[in-house]
């Protein structure tokens, strides 16, 4: 009989299969098969962590400054030396600095797009924002293409994400944790592990009465899909929400005092704790979402809240990532929607720059301890070939073994590919 | 050159509709390939090495690239092109095709060494030559067609040639009688010179579903399994579908068992039915009609105390009479006017802010709650949207304007007493021309426009210019503020800065309505006419040919801009006249998508020409019976619930177990989000809460939420989230996802929310439990830490009325899953209780596993 085509494209009859590869649905024994084929295509990296500085942060600042610009572009701050010869950062950043051989900056980032939501679609999808078409998230995308274990979220956004699994469906979409971790407190996360006070034993026996009481459909089951595929998340919900193993994965407590001060206090670095967690435990995409890099007016007072949790947070991630052996199995990228203007504003703030930005990247497949690309003397353009936001996008995927330039259908049937128009950013790859 | 903005052009295209093409042709044309006057077909003709004909570029040249798949996608019809040559996608741009062929810095012909030219050494050659290898043999008919072109000195389309009027295909049905049978398409394109060709050679073809029918390059369909699906013809702008059906059962036609169709919906689908074979099942029980029903239309459970009267109720019009109660409620109201909001994108975050004036969003929903509920004709609705200005009368003034805006969002008057409401125009995500069509043409036609936009659209008719000229309607709507001066003055009066950022201007907005002040507001209003005159972005909009676009309907007739102040006037009117092809169908779909899981057309906003409906006559039906009851929505939904094939049983039988298509059987479907939400909050709220839930849903329930929509989430209700409800943001009715998902079977089992709703102090738990004997306490799901008085707090106070658990099992039943529990599950949940630590546990644990149930999640 005739089937529809869905949102993604596929098959109705198929659609419960492809769910069942995004991860949230898969068996250990296709996770296993999954993994041996990983091995085969050899990826560099298997699971990212990506930093999103919500706001647009200024590259003049932190990790493009302009000593030799005039005052009025330069600003306030001077840069420092770091552990890589040649590779200069902002003082405030005093932790990073130590640990420069382990992240690479990207400078010289740029596209055309002013506005924040607009902006902050592009450099977390890769795609330039159509009005027709919501691109998904590449966290979105990871998980949709990456195997992960059963009783844990592929796609972990700490606390949220702007961006969802768009035409992808929402099967893929970010498992939210709707609050960042406090430094020394317990951390969990909605409807995982036991909730209200229930045992192990609460939940066995409420499965038992629940398979009683629901055996109306038992004639039809197998035929109907939604059936069908109740019945089978219902298993793995079970085994999320018993999972010991998801719980601990969440709980940032379990950290020594020694390695959750390491972090700050700040929710940057302790959200950074939680991503090392979870990609212990098996996650493949952990965004972590913060705020308050739009600064308008009196950038430098901002800068001192927001740069030294930053710093911290950043550099205690990577060290932890490389002590833990995951360093190489982690490809970290922080990134805003754009730069700020290249000339300090009439009220001590610059405003939006999409022309010249930042981005930094660390890890599996990355050649660390190097800047690639640049921005003009003063900052306000790439200075030769500029770097797109598809471009590194392009290089976090492939870094993960997933084909770029693969093709998804949309829900008209229409063809994209996952990053429209991308390519390796030349000299990034170890 | 002449402004045609003046002049009334008459209709272009002779056949306009979605189906009508077909519809034009006779189904029967034995012999007609044969008849004098028809030119046979290329293959025969170009056969013959010693022929002089000389091919036409739009007849055969360009068709034949398609056919051999030069511009496809991967291909040369790639936006890169593809070894320095780019064809149109899809081949409807001759003149770019044609420029690309000969004019480029590498010319694809070589008029001196026909044979030497890429265009026939590329598609001969092997793939090393040719990256997409080899298409065709030397001196096949394929070469001699584009030889022969060159050879002619290539000559390209001219001004007065005849034009592509339409595709005729036969025959329009096959129906099959076993698996392997064979059938052969004939199409024959007609010309507006009145020469008729066929071009079967020509054409391409593709089939809907790959495991019906399969059809090759010569247009033979094999039939490979049972079921119905379509072959689509597609050569120039035409696209013919046709319907290739091969019985599921033997008892098609003549052994078809006696059917009863009680209304003509019935007949119409039945007679699909008789032709597959496939039997209909029983209908469904009055308790799951009413479940059914009540979800449907109101998108609300049943109260346990309604399934009980109903359910004693001997009466043999019941069925009818609760529809027209269910369609009278308010819910009624809220639900189907959240429906229409999904379509029309009315989300907050998406509506541009207007100075302290509360919410746009609930205003617009406020006053469509208001139509449905007093059942405006879905025309009017749909004009008061269409046609709405800022204004809410023409000599309104600019300040009087301002002073009411603000009165509508204090609350101060009554914005649902406006005749139009404009909002739809304010959307952010609606600003450009394009935007608008697009938009436009999704929810009031059903119409995808998208692929146009760019190049002509691969399933449907639509070319660039006809999107471009449809886009011309829009030039002139407009969103923002109409008199600056003016508004600068009342800034100042107000002594507000102009110049201060954004949100500090926001506040101050605000301080000074809330101090009684009128502060400028934006309105959507029409631009003056250009009438030929030509200024700035996309206003009179400028071909690369020299041409000002002119408005024309989809498929339809060119509009004289000028001649209206309000060009979406005439736009509005062709969406009311009765032969409109889209606007009542695109709503009766969608409407029936609702109630049967899929549309007749399906997806159900997806009304292109390749995609053709599953019961064409059923579609057509329902349309013009819709129009002639001057669109009147209930008797559309009364119509449609009254069938028996609405009320069909989800039990199915051998011969319909497989459909999904012909509304052989109810489908069991997850309830919508906000359905859902509304149904875990109804079941366990007590009784003071679900009068207040069924008197105010526009206010109270989930299905009646507007607000929620921000720009950057599905507002913050994460239950809403999980299970699928709409963003709001992009034209697709795919938006909302009505599929299961991992997390919301978490939500279900084991969220806080969920615990919280089954025990809350004022729910129907503790209320059971207060009339239980021996009952000590509350359940320990709840979360004991939030909320530790509850239990003593049921354990205090003197039992209201004694129930047995027996009473209360069955009430838990009625609640969730809208019928009395079977003697076995009575006897299985008494057990439970016994045996369960305390009755308040043991009866908690019994609602929770009644609302994780399927049989509580699916609408059935």
């Amino acid at each position: 009989m005739a089937q529809h085509r869905y949102c993604d494209g596929v098959k109705r009859r198929d659609l419960l299969k492809v769910g069942a590869l995004g991860g949230l649905g898969l068996s250990l024994v296709d996770y296993l098969r999954f993994a041996k084929a990983g091995e085969i295509r050899k990826p560099k990296a298997t699971s990212a962590i990506y930093i999103r500085l919500g706001g647009g942060p200024t590259h003049m600042d932190t990790f493009d400054m302009k000593p030799d610009a005039p005052e009025e572009y330069r600003g306030k701050l001077k840069p420092m030396k770091t552990n890589v010869a040649g590779m200069e950062i902002c003082e405030k950043m005093p932790h990073l600095a130590k640990v420069a051989d382990k992240f690479t900056i990207l400078r010289g980032v740029s596209h055309t797009l002013a506005a924040h939501e607009l902006g902050t679609k592009f450099t977390l999808t890769g795609n330039r924002p159509l009005p027709s078409l919501e691109y998904p998230s590449l966290g979105s995308v990871v998980s949709k293409e990456l195997a992960s274990p059963p009783d844990l979220p592929p796609f972990v956004a700490i606390p949220n994400t702007n961006q969802g699994a768009g035409y992808l469906g929402l099967q893929y979409g970010p498992f939210s944790t709707n609050a960042a971790p406090k430094l020394g407190q317990s951390f969990s996360v909605r409807g995982i592990g036991l909730q209200g006070g229930m045992t192990l034993a609460d939940v066995s026996r409420r499965e038992k009465l629940l398979a009683q009481v629901d055996s109306t459909f038992r004639s039809i089951e197998k035929k109907s899909d939604v059936l069908t595929g109740l019945d089978e998340f219902s298993e793995q919900a079970y085994n999320m929400i018993t999972s010991k193993r998801a719980r601990d994965a969440f709980d940032i407590a379990q950290e020594s005092k020694q390695v959750a001060e390491r972090f700050g206090d700040g929710e940057v670095g302790q959200s950074a704790l939680l991503a090392v967690r979870l990609v212990e435990a098996g996650s493949r995409f952990v965004t972590i979402t913060t705020g308050g890099w739009d600064m308008h007016q009196d950038i430098y007072g901002a800068l001192d809240k927001r740069l030294p949790g930053l710093d911290q947070g950043l550099a205690a991630l990577l060290t932890t990532l490389e002590e833990r052996g995951l360093l190489d199995s982690t490809v970290v990228m922080v990134s805003g929607e754009f730069g700020r203007t290249p000339k300090v504003n009439v009220r001590g703030g610059r405003d939006h720059w999409p022309r010249a930005m930042f981005m930094v990247m660390a890890g599996g497949g990355i050649k660390m301890g190097q800047v690639i690309g640049a921005s003009d003397d003063k900052g306000q353009g790439p200075a030769g070939d500029a770097i797109a936001p598809g471009d590194v996008a392009s290089s976090l995927l492939h870094c993960l073994g997933i084909d770029f330039h693969k093709e998804y259908q949309t829900s008209i049937g229409r063809p994209i590919m996952i990053v429209r128009d991308g390519k390796l950013v030349p000299g990034l790859l170890a | 050159m002449k402004h045609v903005s003046t002049i009334a052009v008459a209709v272009l295209l002779c056949w306009g509709g979605s189906s009508h093409a077909a519809e034009l042709t006779p189904s029967k044309t034995p012999g007609l390939t044969g008849a004098p006057g028809v030119i046979k077909r290329a293959d025969q003709r170009f056969a013959n090495a010693a022929t002089k004909e000389v091919p036409s570029f739009q007849r055969h040249v360009l068709p034949l690239m398609g056919r051999l798949g030069c511009n496809g996608r991967a291909c040369h019809g790639s936006f890169q092109g593809q070894g320095g040559f780019r064809l149109s996608l899809f081949g409807y741009d001759f003149k770019m095709d044609y420029d690309a062929l000969t004019k480029s810095e590498e010319p694809r012909v070589d008029l001196k060494k026909p044979r030497e030219s890429l265009m026939l050494t590329k598609p001969t050659s092997n793939d090393d030559e040719h990256g997409g290898g080899k298409r065709m043999d030397v001196d096949s008919w394929q070469y001699r067609v584009l030889l022969r072109w060159v050879e002619a000195g290539a000559p390209p389309t001219k001004e007065g040639d005849a034009e592509f009027v339409r595709l005729e295909v036969s025959p329009l049905e096959v129906v099959f009688k076993k698996q392997g049978e064979k059938a052969r398409l004939r199409v024959l394109s007609h010309w507006s010179d009145g020469s008729v060709e066929d071009v079967t050679p020509l054409c391409r073809f593709t089939t809907n579903d790959e495991a019906v029918a399969k059809v090759d390059l010569s247009g033979e369909i094999t039939v490979v399994g049972t079921g119905d699906t379509h072959i689509v013809a597609f050569y120039d702008n035409g696209v013919v579908p046709v319907s290739a059906l091969l019985p599921v059962t033997d008892k098609a036609g003549p052994k078809y068992p006696s059917t009863p169709t009680p209304t003509k919906v019935d007949e119409l689908v039945v007679n699909k039915l008789r032709k597959l074979g496939v039997v209909p099942s029983e209908t469904c029980t009055d308790h799951e009609f009413l479940r059914r029903a009540s979800l449907d239309i109101t998108g609300a459970l049943p109260t346990a105390t309604e399934v009980t009267s109903f359910l004693s109720d001997s009466s043999s019009d019941k069925r009818t009479r609760k529809i027209d109660e269910l369609l009278n409620r308010p819910a009624y109201a809220a639900w189907w006017a959240t429906k229409l909001s999904d379509i029309l994108g009315n989300n907050e975050g998406k509506l541009r802010n207007q100075g302290g004036v509360g919410s746009q969003s609930e205003q617009w929903y406020q006053w469509t709650v208001r139509r449905i509920a007093e059942n405006a004709h879905y025309d009017d609705l749909v004009a008061g949207i269409v046609l709405a200005k800022g204004r809410t009368s023409s000599d309104q003034s600019f300040e009087d304007y301002c002073r009411q805006t603000i009165a509508f969002g204090l609350g101060n008057e009554d914005v649902t007493e406006r005749a139009t409401m404009p909002h739809y125009w304010a959307r952010q995500n609606m600003r450009t021309s394009n935007e608008k069509a697009l938009s436009f043409s999704y929810a009031f036609l059903g119409v995808r426009l998208q692929c146009a936009e760019c190049h002509k659209h691969p399933f449907d008719q639509w070319s660039q210019t006809d999107f471009q000229q449809f886009t011309a309607f829009f030039n002139r709507v407009t969103y923002g503020p109409t008199d600056r001066s003016q508004a600068e003055k009342m800034l100042a009066a107000a002594g507000i800065d102009k110049k201060l950022p954004n949100n500090e201007r926001q506040k101050l907005l605000k301080k000074a309505i809330d101090a009684g002040k009128i502060v400028p507001q934006d309105e959507v209003y029409i631009t003056a006419s250009k009438s030929g005159a030509r200024r700035g972005n996309d206003k009179g909009k400028n071909t690369g040919a020299g041409r000002v676009i002119t408005p024309k309907v989809l498929g339809g007739d060119e509009v004289v801009d000028a001649q209206y102040d309000d060009p979406r006037q005439p736009l509005m009117d062709w969406l009311r006249q009765k032969d409109n092809p889209y606007f009542a169908k695109a709503l009766v779909n969608r409407v029936w998508a609702h109630y049967f899981n899929v549309g007749i057309v399906e997806p159900a906003d997806d009304m292109n020409l390749a995609n053709a409906p599953s019961n064409k006559e059923l579609l057509e039906w329902l349309a013009s019976s819709f129009i002639e009851h001057d669109f009147d929505l209930k008797w559309l939904h009364r119509t449609i619930v009254g069938s028996r094939t609405y009320q069909l049983s989800w039990q199915t039988n051998s011969t319909n177990e497989l459909d999904l298509r012909n509304f052989s059987h109810a489908v069991p479907r997850r309830m919508p989000a906000e359905v859902v939400y509304d149904a875990v909050v109804t079941a366990t709220a007590g009784e003071s809460e679900l009068a207040k839930r069924a008197d105010e849903p526009a206010t109270v329930c989930a299905i009646g939420m507007s607000r929620g929509y921000t720009q950057r989430n599905n507002g913050n209700n994460y239950a809403l989230t999980v299970f699928g409800k709409p963003k709001r943001e992009t034209p697709c009715d795919c938006e909302r996802s009505n599929e299961p998902s991992l997390l919301q079977t978490v939500y279900l089992r084991n969220d806080k929310e969920m615990f919280s709703f089954i025990s809350r102090s004022n729910g129907w738990l503790q209320d059971a439990l207060k009339r239980l004997p021996g009952s000590e306490g509350s359940a320990k799901a709840d979360g004991g830490k939030e909320n530790p008085k509850q239990g003593k707090k049921g354990a205090k106070s003197e039992p209201v009325v004694q129930a047995t658990p027996a009473d209360v099992i069955r009430e838990a039943y009625l609640r969730t899953f809208s019928r009395f529990p079977t003697d076995q599950e009575l006897a299985n949940a008494e057990k439970y209780l016994v045996e369960s630590s305390s009755p308040a546990d043991g009866l908690n644990d019994l609602v929770w596993a009644l609302l994780n149930s399927k049989e509580f999640l699916v609408n059935h």
